[in-house]
C-alpha cells in the first residue's frame, strides 16, 4: 500500500467529477490520508489462497425473472423530478466530447 | 514524396459486435423491449436509475445468449457473473454500466464465412451480456437525453485481433449478423441500431510478432461504410508509420464525403472502468444439461445450411453464400424451394434476375409469393421459354398480384411456340437471309450456329422453342 | 399512550378501545410538544397520517378484517420511499426528491394497516454514527440532550425512546440500526442479510444494507420482522425463504463470547456488560473471533468502494439538485456534487473510488474481500461451539454532540457492530442498563445466518429477565 499524495487525490476527484475548492481539498487530503493509513492493518493478515467473498449469500445463484413486460414509470413522474427538462427528454447543456 | 508501400504493411483488425436482444422485457426491468417510442414513455425506475431501484434478470436474455454461444461452438460458463463498470455520461442512468467483466457466459468460439470465394473461419474471444445506454440527442443549445433504450439487453461479441483486411471483417461481421437472424436472437437491424459494430484497427510491418497501437473505429451504420473506414484508417496508419508520424490511441469515426477516418476524441490513458462484481445481482450457475439442451434445439444455422447448399443442392459456392447470408432471403428461397425443386434455376431468378429487376422499385422478392417459384416451373415444363420468362417477369412486377400461368395465358406472344410447322419456316428465313453465317459454321466455326439459332429466336420474338429450334437447324445444316 | 407498545395498540384499537385518530392525534400532539427539543422527524406526515386513522376507524365500524398493525403509528428512515413524499436521505442534494414508488417495506407496512407517521432523520447517505452529518438538523438524544442518538438511523432511535411513535424502521450496513437503539435505550434489531427486501431503499453499500425494526420492545419487533420478513421479487439478494418464527427447545443457550477481542473495554462497559450476562443466566463459552479487530478497514473499504458506485447516479442530470453556476455538462456534474455532498459522503466517495482504481483494487478492495471470507468462517467456527455471540453493541454509551471530529475514532464507534453485517448475519441491540451519568447501555447478541427468529427470542428472554423499564425524562 502506497501513501496517498495529492495527485492521487485529484485523479480521484476527476473521476468522481466532484469539484473541490482548495479548503476543501486540504482537509479532504488530511482526512483520506488518515483513513488511508488505518486501513495499512490489512496488510498484516494472511489470506494467502483464501477466496473473495463476492456474496454473503453463497448458495444463492440464478435469480431471473421471466420476460414478460410489467410496470412502466409514467414520463410525468419521472420528470417531476427532473430539473431540466424538454420536449419529454432530460435537458442537459450540449455535450461536446463523445464517450462509450 | 514519400512512397507508401502499402504492401510492407499487414493490418490487424478486431470486431466489438454489439447485439440488442430481441427479448419482450428489458434485461434488468420489466419495460417493453421497443424501438421508436416517444422520449421517455418506455422506463422504468430501473432503467433510469431512481434510487431505490434494484436489477432482476431476465431469463430470457440469458437463454438467448446461450443459444449464440451454442450456435458459434464457444464454451458457455457454468458459473458467470456481473460487475459494474464506472464512467459518467448523461445516457446512462447510473453512471455505471452493468456488464460481464471476468466472468462471460460465452468463452471463445468460431465464425466461419465465405471471402471471396474462400471460406475463412475467424476466432471470438468471448461473448457477455450487459445492458445498453439510453440515448442523447444533440441540438444546438443543448442536449437531450432518452431513456427509452436504457436498458435493453445487449450481447457483445468480441472476436480476437484476427482479420487482415477490411473484406475479411465484413464477412464476419455478415456471418455473425446471419447467425443472429437465424437464431432469432436479434432484429439485426444496423439503422435502428440493433447491431453496432466498433472496429479495433492497427497495422504492422508483415512479418512483425508484437501488435502496435490500436486505434478504435466507431458509429459505423452500414457494412460498405465499415468497409470503407477500415480501408482508410489503415492506409492513415500505413502513411503516418511512413512519415515517421506516431499513432496514438484514440476514437475515430468515418467521414463518408471526406473518405477519411476522423478523430473524435483521444483515449486518456486507459479510462479505469472500475469494474468489480455487482452486488445486487447472484451469478448465472449454468448446468451442462441445459446447455446440451439448448445446443439441441438450435435451428439450421448458416454454415449448415451453406453446406446443405452446396453438397446437396449443387449451388455455386458464391450464390450459396449471397443466399445464406441474407436470412429473410434465405428463408424465402427455402419458401420457393417446396415449390419449384430447381435450386439453380430458382437461385439465379431470385438473386440475380428478379433482383436486378427490382432494385429501382419499392417492391420486395417476398411481394410475390410463390409466383416466382412458378415461373420456373413453367420454364422447366416447357410452358414458356427461358426468353420469355424475362418478359413475364417484368408483368409480374408492373402486377404482383397476378401470378405467371394467368399472365401467359393472358398474353398469346407469350406463349411458346412448339410446332415444326411454325418454326420451320422461321429457320428457312433466317437460312435464306444468312449465307455467310451457313458458310462459317460449314467451315467449323460453331459461334455461327449460335448466331444462327439467336436469329430464329428473334424473329420469333423469342416463342420458338429453343430445343426445337436446336434440332430443326442442326438438320437442315447437315 | 406513548408507553403502549404497538402490539398492545393494535390490540386496543381492534377491540374498540381506541380509536386509530385518537391514536394518532396523541402520537401528534407528543410530537408537536417535543420534537422541536429533539429533532426526530425530517417530515411529519400529518394529514396522510390522520387520513389513514380515519380510513382504518370506518374500515372497524365496517367489520372489515383488519391487518396485524392496524392503528400503530410506524416512522421511516428517510432513505426508504413513500411513493409521493420526499425521500431526502438526509441530504441536500434530494431535498426535493418526490419518491416516484412505495418501497416494498412500505407497500408490506400499509398492507398491514399501519400508520406511517413521519420521516426520521439520518446521517447523510447513511453514513455516519452519530445523525452529525444530516444536512438538515441535528438529532439530540432523548436520555441526554447534549448527546448524539447514534446514526445512521438517529432519528428512528430517538422517536422511538421519546415516545413518538412505538416503531421506526431504520436501515443497519455497520451498525446503523443496533448503535443508535443501544445509546437510546430501545431494541433494534438487524435481520440476516436478504432477509427484508432493499427495493425502495436508497443503498449505500449493498451487500451490507439491510431494513430493521427499532421498538420498545422484542415482540414489536418480532411482530414487525413477521411482516417484513418475506421474499420480493424485485431484489435479487432477497432470500427466497418464509419467515420462520421460532421453535421451542428445551435445550440450554450457549453464548458465546470473544473475550480476548473484548480486551480493551472501558471498565463501564465492561462491568454493565457482565452483569447482563449474568442475568441472562446462559451458559458463557469463550470463542475466537480475532479477526474481527480487522472488521473496519474492512468495512470502510467495501462499503465506500460500493456506496461510490451507489451513488454516482447523483449527478443532476434526471433528479435532485442541479447547481445553478452549472454551464457545462461538465460543471453539471462536478458543482452538483460539491454543492449536494457533504464532507463525510465526499470523504467515502473518494475513497471508495481509490480502492477501486487501476492498481489499488487488489491491495485494497479484493484484500478486503478476502478477509471478509475470514470473518464468515470464523463467525462460522464459532457458531459450532455456541448459539449465540454476545458482545456490547458499542464500547460506550453515548457521547456529546460534536466531541468526535477524527474519522477514525467516530468510525471505532462501530467496532462491534461492524462485523455483523459483513457476516451477513442477524444481531439485536437490547437496552441493559445505564451508566453513572444515566446512559443507556445495550448488549448486542449475534446469531447465525436465518437464525433471526432465534435472535428474536433470545432477546425476548433477557428483557424479561432485565425487567428494565425505560423512558427518558422529556
Amino acid at each position: 500500500m502506497k501513501n496517498f499524495n495529492q495527485e492521487d487525490l485529484d485523479r480521484l476527484t476527476k473521476l468522481c467529477r466532484i469539484a473541490c475548492n482548495e479548503e476543501e481539498k486540504k482537509t479532504l487530503f488530511e482526512k483520506l490520508g488518515k483513513v488511508l493509513k488505518f486501513m495499512e492493518q490489512l496488510e498484516e493478515i494472511d489470506t494467502t489462497g483464501i477466496k473473495e467473498c463476492d456474496h454473503v449469500l453463497e448458495t444463492i445463484s440464478n435469480v431471473m425473472r421471466e420476460d414478460v413486460v410489467g410496470e412502466l414509470l409514467p414520463r410525468e413522474l419521472f420528470l417531476e423530478n427532473a430539473p431540466s427538462h424538454v420536449g419529454g427528454m432530460i435537458r442537459v447543456p450540449p455535450v461536446i466530447k463523445s464517450n462509450n | 514524396m514519400t512512397d507508401i508501400r502499402y504492401e510492407q504493411w499487414e493490418p490487424v483488425i478486431g470486431l466489438e459486435i454489439h447485439i440488442q436482444l430481441n427479448t419482450n422485457s428489458k434485461l434488468f426491468a420489466p419495460s417493453p423491449n421497443r424501438f421508436g417510442d416517444e422520449p421517455n414513455t418506455n422506463i422504468s425506475e430501473v432503467c433510469t436509475g431512481q434510487p431505490g431501484s434494484l436489477p432482476v434478470l431476465n431469463k430470457e436474455a440469458v437463454k438467448k445468449a446461450v443459444q449464440f454461444g451454442c450456435a458459434v461452438g464457444a464454451r458457455v460458463a457454468h458459473f458467470s457473473k456481473f460487475d459494474r463498470k464506472s464512467y459518467f455520461y448523461p445516457d446512462s442512468p447510473r453512471n455505471f454500466q452493468i456488464t460481464q467483466f471476468d466472468k462471460p457466459i460465452v468463452i471463445g468460439g468460431t465464425i466461419a464465412c465465405d471471402v471471396d470465394g474462400a471460406i475463412k473461419h475467424f476466432q471470438i474471444n468471448r461473448a457477455h451480456l450487459e445492458d445498453d445506454a439510453g440515448m442523447l440527442k444533440h441540438f444546438t443549445n443543448f442536449a437531450g437525453v432518452d431513456y427509452n433504450r436504457a436498458g435493453v439487453p445487449l450481447i457483445e461479441v468480441v472476436s480476437e485481433p484476427c482479420m487482415h483486411a477490411p473484406k475479411e471483417a465484413v464477412a464476419y461481421a455478415m456471418a455473425v449478423k446471419a447467425i443472429a437472424e437465424y437464431l432469432d436472437i436479434s432484429d439485426c437491424n444496423m439503422e435502428e441500431g440493433s447491431l453496432r459494430i466498433d472496429a479495433n484497427v492497427s497495422v504492422r510491418l508483415k512479418g512483425e510478432k508484437e501488435l502496435r497501437t490500436k486505434v478504435e473505429i466507431k458509429n459505423m451504420n452500414s457494412f460498405h461504410n465499415m468497409e470503407m473506414a477500415i480501408e482508410a484508417e489503415i492506409r492513415r496508419q500505413c502513411r503516418a508509420y511512413t512519415l515517421k508520424e506516431e499513432i496514438k490511441k484514440g476514437t475515430y469515426r468515418f467521414d463518408i464525403d471526406k473518405k477519411e477516418t476522423i478523430l473524435m476524441r483521444e483515449k486518456e490513458d486507459a479510462d479505469d472502468y472500475r469494474y468489480f462484481p455487482e452486488p445486487d445481482l447472484v451469478p448465472i450457475v449454468l448446468t451442462e444439461a441445459y446447455i446440451e439442451e439448448i445446443k439441441k434445439s438450435l435451428p439450421e444455422l448458416p454454415e449448415e445450411r451453406f453446406k446443405r447448399y452446396v453438397t446437396e443442392l449443387h449451388l455455386p459456392a458464391y450464390s450459396a453464400n449471397q443466399l445464406v447470408i441474407d436470412k429473410a432471403l434465405c428463408n424465402f428461397f427455402e419458401e420457393s424451394l417446396k415449390i419449384c425443386p430447381n435450386a439453380k434455376s430458382l437461385c439465379n431468378w431470385l438473386t440475380v434476375e428478379f433482383a436486378g429487376k427490382l432494385k429501382d422499385t419499392d417492391k420486395t422478392l417476398t411481394d410475390f409469393g410463390g409466383n416466382i417459384a412458378r415461373l420456373v416451373n413453367l420454364i422447366d415444363n416447357g410452358t414458356i421459354t427461358g426468353r420469355i420468362a424475362k418478359d413475364v417477369a417484368d408483368e409480374m412486377i408492373l402486377h404482383p398480384d397476378k401470378n405467371p400461368e394467368q399472365i401467359v395465358a393472358e398474353n398469346p406472344d407469350y406463349r411458346p411456340m412448339h410446332d415444326t410447322s411454325d418454326i420451320e419456316p422461321i429457320i428457312d428465313q433466317v437460312l435464306l437471309e444468312n449465307p455467310a453465317s451457313i458458310a462459317d459454321f460449314r467451315a467449323g466455326k460453331t459461334k455461327a450456329f449460335g448466331f444462327l439459332v439467336g436469329q430464329v429466336m428473334k424473329h420469333s420474338r423469342g416463342k420458338a422453342s429453343p430445343s426445337v429450334v436446336n434440332d430443326l437447324l442442326a438438320k437442315k445444316l447437315q | 399512550m406513548h408507553d403502549t407498545s404497538a402490539h398492545e395498540l393494535a390490540d386496543r384499537f381492534k377491540k374498540g378501545e381506541l380509536s386509530a385518530v385518537q391514536i394518532v392525534e396523541a402520537c401528534l400532539k407528543r410530537i408537536a410538544l417535543h420534537e422541536p427539543k429533539i429533532g426526530a422527524f425530517l417530515k411529519v406526515l400529518n394529514e396522510r397520517a390522520l387520513r389513514k386513522a380515519e380510513e382504518l376507524d370506518k374500515k372497524r365500524k365496517g367489520g372489515k378484517p383488519l391487518g396485524k398493525l392496524a392503528g400503530v403509528p410506524v416512522a421511516l428512515k428517510d432513505n426508504m420511499h413513500i411513493k409521493g413524499e420526499i425521500t431526502s436521505c438526509g441530504s441536500k442534494f434530494l431535498s426535493n426528491y418526490k419518491a416516484p414508488f412505495d418501497a416494498t417495506v412500505t407497500r408490506l407496512l400499509e398492507e398491514e394497516d399501519a400508520i406511517l407517521i413521519g420521516k426520521t432523520n439520518m446521517d447523510e447517505f447513511a453514513m455516519g454514527s452519530s445523525t452529525e452529518n444530516s444536512a438538515y438538523h441535528i438529532t439530540k438524544n432523548p436520555w441526554d440532550l447534549k448527546c448524539t442518538p447514534g446514526g445512521s438511523s438517529g432519528g428512528a432511535g430517538a422517536a422511538v425512546a421519546a415516545g413518538f411513535c412505538p416503531i421506526a424502521l431504520g436501515s443497519d450496513t455497520g451498525g446503523s440500526i443496533r448503535q443508535p437503539a443501544s445509546f437510546c435505550g430501545v431494541i433494534g434489531f438487524k435481520p440476516t442479510y436478504g432477509r427484508v427486501s432493499r427495493y425502495g431503499l436508497v443503498a449505500f453499500a449493498s451487500s451490507l444494507d439491510q431494513i430493521g425494526p427499532l421498538t420498545t420492545n422484542v415482540q414489536d419487533a418480532t411482530l414487525v420482522m413477521e411482516i417484513l420478513g418475506k421474499h420480493c421479487e424485485k431484489d435479487s439478494t432477497s432470500l427466497n425463504l418464509p419467515w420462520k418464527p421460532h421453535k421451542e427447545d428445551k435445550k440450554k443457550l450457549r453464548i458465546g463470547v470473544p473475550k480476548k477481542f473484548l480486551e480493551d473495554l472501558p471498565d463501564e462497559t465492561r462491568e454493565n456488560f457482565e452483569d447482563a450476562l449474568k442475568i441472562f443466566g446462559a451458559q458463557v463459552v469463550d470463542v475466537d473471533l480475532d479477526i474481527l479487530k480487522a472488521s473496519i478497514a474492512i468495512y470502510y473499504i467495501l462499503s465506500s468502494a460500493e456506496a461510490s458506485t451507489n451513488l454516482a447516479r447523483f449527478d443532476g442530470v434526471r433528479y435532485g439538485m442541479r447547481s445553478a453556476r452549472a454551464t457545462t455538462l461538465e460543471e453539471v456534474y462536478d458543482f452538483s456534487k460539491q454543492e449536494g455532498f457533504g464532507p463525510e459522503v465526499k470523504q467515502r466517495i473518494l475513497l471508495g473510488t481509490y480502492v477501486l482504481s487501476s492498481g489499488y483494487q487488489d491491495a485494497y478492495y479484493k484484500k478486503a474481500q478476502r478477509v471478509r471470507t475470514l470473518v464468515i468462517e470464523q463467525f462460522r467456527k464459532a457458531f459450532e461451539i455456541c448459539d449465540l455471540v454476545a458482545m456490547p453493541t458499542t464500547p460506550s454509551p453515548t457521547f456529546p454532540l460534536g466531541s468526535i471530529a477524527d474519522p477514525v475514532q467516530m468510525y471505532l464507534q462501530d467496532i462491534y457492530t461492524i462485523c455483523v453485517n459483513i457476516a451477513g448475519l442477524p444481531a439485536i441491540s437490547v437496552p441493559s442498563g445505564f451508566s453513572k451519568e444515566k446512559k443507556p447501555f445495550g448488549l448486542q447478541l449475534i446469531g447465525p445466518l436465518l437464525k433471526d427468529a432465534e435472535v428474536l427470542h433470545a432477546a425476548h428472554l433477557f428483557e424479561q429477565k432485565a425487567n428494565l423499564k425505560l423512558s427518558p425524562q422529556l
